[in-house]
């Protein structure tokens, strides 16, 4: 049993593990101040699961964890695509989601831009051959970034998410 | 025929020669896994039999062109908990396209014959429900893709669907329907729900899943088994050591190819980071889903540490691409060995205190307790395994049953609750995660100074390549592996011809532990649904496959 003033006199549980990470820390810095350009304050991200291995998605959220917590670099994740500016799409687009790929990005207001995360959404990676899936992203909707990786590190999505905020802000 | 079984493969044998009107004919046997082929009139007395001794389907698979004979053949994979032995009935349907179903016996059996339906066009007569499985509205009627005779490439998709897809209805004063997915309003898999309730309590749950279908069985056909393995890795991503494991494991087992043991310990220590990363997530989500971010951050915390533990190790934060055929693709840099005992240790103080923070709030163990409860009855029927197995009174786990690879010497600790609620399954993985890092510790023990590749690895990296090209030809044969991934036992089948894959069937825990969740959540109220579903933590990708 824990007693409820222990959480506020002993020491944050996260100490145990030290890990502040001064490339991520610039990177999100940057990220903070290129959003503005373009975004006015935040970045709603809206994440699509087009037919991965699901792998691609744990590293996304793990950008919420509190090692990265990206949300204090003006990042968020939406539920909606209503609310959103950007679409991260995993994976390569089966048949049976493509009508879905589709009507998701349709509901998103513009403008609006399509990444692809991922080795199998850039370019249908190790399904490329197969019945099931229309290959990469590109196939079904207009890419404007491309995360390759199996799968992307968290620092990778997010060093991708950069270059489309610069790339936009052109 | 080369038969080695063992005591409990004998006895399993003789029970069906005592159940059995006729002698079913052995086709062939391993240390725990047996073949009988059998008559169609046979195939109707002995599964009735089955189904009264506790024997659960944990497969049904089929084949086409098997061993020579034409057209197809079925392949029921029988296992009692607690028992190493796979029994495996297989049917000769032949050029036949109908045979009788066994959905009412053995209601895991629904979902293998809609899928065997979609990919071969078989009729299961007395099949509970014909609909398609995993080929949507967009495919064409008629389109098998797992026929020898469909050439892998791209298919046409239909422009306007002829039929729609019938979800049951349930009718009644004040029921209404609710619809959800596939696209969720969250980072997770697609899928669809469709709940009909009465107010807040849900009165019956009907999931549509298969949206990630990619094709992976077809794409392993005519592939060799080496090219194999990253497809396995891809079945789904947080079991990519499993599957590549349980991969291996069958191919290994149809060539005669022998691991050796610093390869075998050090796939298991991979094997147990994997299920603490994974169950280490189950609890974070389970936490965030009833709105304590104190109690599920530092769970993220430690993942992402595990995470990173692996990339260590392996160079790969999902562990892949380390594992081959015949053992490892490189050894594991003794430097990262080395500092596995101190992190778990520190691991260990972190895991205890974010654990004892979870159980002391009152307002978390109000919202686990009795909800979405899975009763004992449903686990040998419907195959579950796994931890949601282990929280429902069945100790059922691959690793103690039918020990494989490291597990021969070393066991986990059994660990089980009864009362089969979200807070058993909270308390089980909680367990299974303590488990496993004092495996991985006894593991790290005296590991042997050995390569991590098979005596015979060149010949197990060239089944397959040259066969067909110089005339030399590899190996023909088949085998059935199990593996107790984070979420259960998952099933990997393959059958080799001249050293090619000719077939591959994968089934993992989650394919049957769907199952369960329309079971779970009646009676409980909608705003638990997302709770009762992170505690099951069913892969999607690794059904749709």
């Amino acid at each position: 049993m824990v007693n409820p003033l222990s959480l506020f006199l002993r020491p944050k549980v996260t100490e145990t593990f030290k890990f502040r990470d001064e490339e991520l820390e610039a990177l999100g810095e940057e990220i903070k101040k290129e959003i503005p350009k373009v975004f006015g304050h935040s970045l709603a991200i809206r994440e699509l699961d087009s037919g991965s291995d699901n792998s691609t998605e744990i590293e996304i959220s793990n950008l919420g964890n509190p090692h990265y917590d990206v949300e204090r670099f003006g990042i968020s994740f939406v539920a909606s695509p209503r609310h959103a500016d950007i679409l991260l799409v995993t994976g390569a687009v089966t048949l049976n989601m493509a009508e879905a790929v589709k009507k998701t990005y349709e509901a998103m207001p513009s403008p609006k831009f399509v990444v692809a995360v991922g080795d199998d959404a850039c370019d249908g990676g190790i399904y490329k051959d197969s019945y099931a899936v229309l290959s990469g992203v590109d196939k079904i909707l207009p890419v404007d970034m491309k995360i390759p990786g199996n799968p992307p590190s968290p620092k990778e999505i997010l060093k991708g998410i950069l270059a489309l905020v610069k790339k936009a802000s052109k | 025929m080369d038969v080695k079984m063992n005591e409990d493969t004998k006895e399993l044998l003789s029970t069906i020669s005592g159940i059995a009107e006729e002698e079913p004919e052995l086709l062939s046997a391993r240390e725990n896994e047996i073949y009988l082929k059998i008559s169609e009139a046979g195939f109707e007395d002995i599964t009735p039999a089955l189904a009264e001794r506790k024997f659960s389907l944990i497969g049904l698979f089929c084949a086409e062109v098997f061993e020579n004979t034409d057209g197809f053949t079925l392949f029921y994979a029988f296992k009692q908990a607690g028992k190493a032995s796979v029994l495996v009935l297989v049917r000769e349907p032949g050029k036949e396209k109908r045979v009788s179903s066994v959905a009412g016996i053995f209601p895991s059996a629904s979902w293998f014959e809609r899928e065997i339906r979609d990919g071969f066009g078989l009729d299961f007569a007395g099949a509970l429900d014909n609909r398609r499985l995993f080929l949507h509205e967009c495919y064409h009627e008629g389109f098998h893709p797992l026929q020898k005779a469909f050439k892998n490439g791209p298919v046409h998709p239909v422009e306007t669907p002829s039929k729609e897809y019938k979800f049951r209805q349930v009718k009644g004063e004040g029921v209404y329907q609710i619809p959800v997915g596939p696209v969720h309003a969250g980072i997770i898999e697609p899928g669809h729900f469709r709940f009909s309730v009465i107010g807040e309590p849900i009165f019956s749950l009907e999931i549509r899943l298969f949206y990630k279908h990619r094709g992976i069985e077809k794409l392993a056909e005519g592939k060799s088994p080496s090219e194999c393995v990253a497809l396995a890795e891809a079945v789904s991503g947080d079991e990519s050591m499993a599957n590549a494991t349980g991969f291996c494991m069958a191919v290994e087992q149809a060539c005669g190819i022998s691991v050796p043991e610093r390869a075998e310990r050090l796939r298991a220590i991979m094997l147990e980071l994997e299920r603490i990363y994974s169950l280490l997530g189950d609890l974070a989500g389970m936490a965030v889903d009833v709105g304590f971010a104190l109690v599920a951050s530092p769970f993220s915390i430690l993942r992402e540490e595990v995470f990173r533990q692996n990339e260590k190790l392996t160079g790969s934060r999902f562990l892949r691409g380390i594992t081959v055929l015949g053992g490892l693709k490189k050894d594991i840099p003794d430097s990262a060995l080395k500092e596995l005992p101190a992190f778990l240790e520190k691991f260990s103080r972190a895991f205890e205190s974010a654990y004892d923070r979870a159980m002391s709030s009152s307002s978390l163990i109000d919202r686990f307790a009795t909800t979405g409860v899975i009763k004992k009855e449903l686990v040998s029927p419907l195959n579950l395994t796994g931890p949601l197995a282990r929280a429902s009174g069945c100790p059922a786990d691959t690793r103690i049953d039918r020990p494989y690879g490291a597990y021969r010497d070393f066991a986990p600790e059994p660990s089980v609750r009864k009362r089969g609620d979200v807070l058993s399954r909270f308390e089980i993985k909680a367990d299974e995660i303590r488990a496993s890092v004092n495996l991985i510790l006894r593991l790290t023990e005296n590991l042997p100074q050995e390569p991590v590749f098979a005596e015979n690895r060149e010949e197990a990296e060239n089944i397959g390549q040259n066969s067909g090209k110089n005339g030399s030809s590899g190996v023909t044969g088949y085998s059935l592996a199990l593996v107790e991934a984070a979420r259960g036992q998952n099933l990997h089948w393959v059958y080799l011809k001249n050293g090619l894959i000719d077939r591959y069937k994968v089934r993992t825990a989650s394919y049957c532990n769907w199952q369960a969740i329309e079971h779970a959540v009646i009676g409980n109220i909608v705003p638990d649904f997302p709770l009762i579903n992170k505690s099951l933590n069913l892969s999607y990708a690794g059904t749709d496959l």
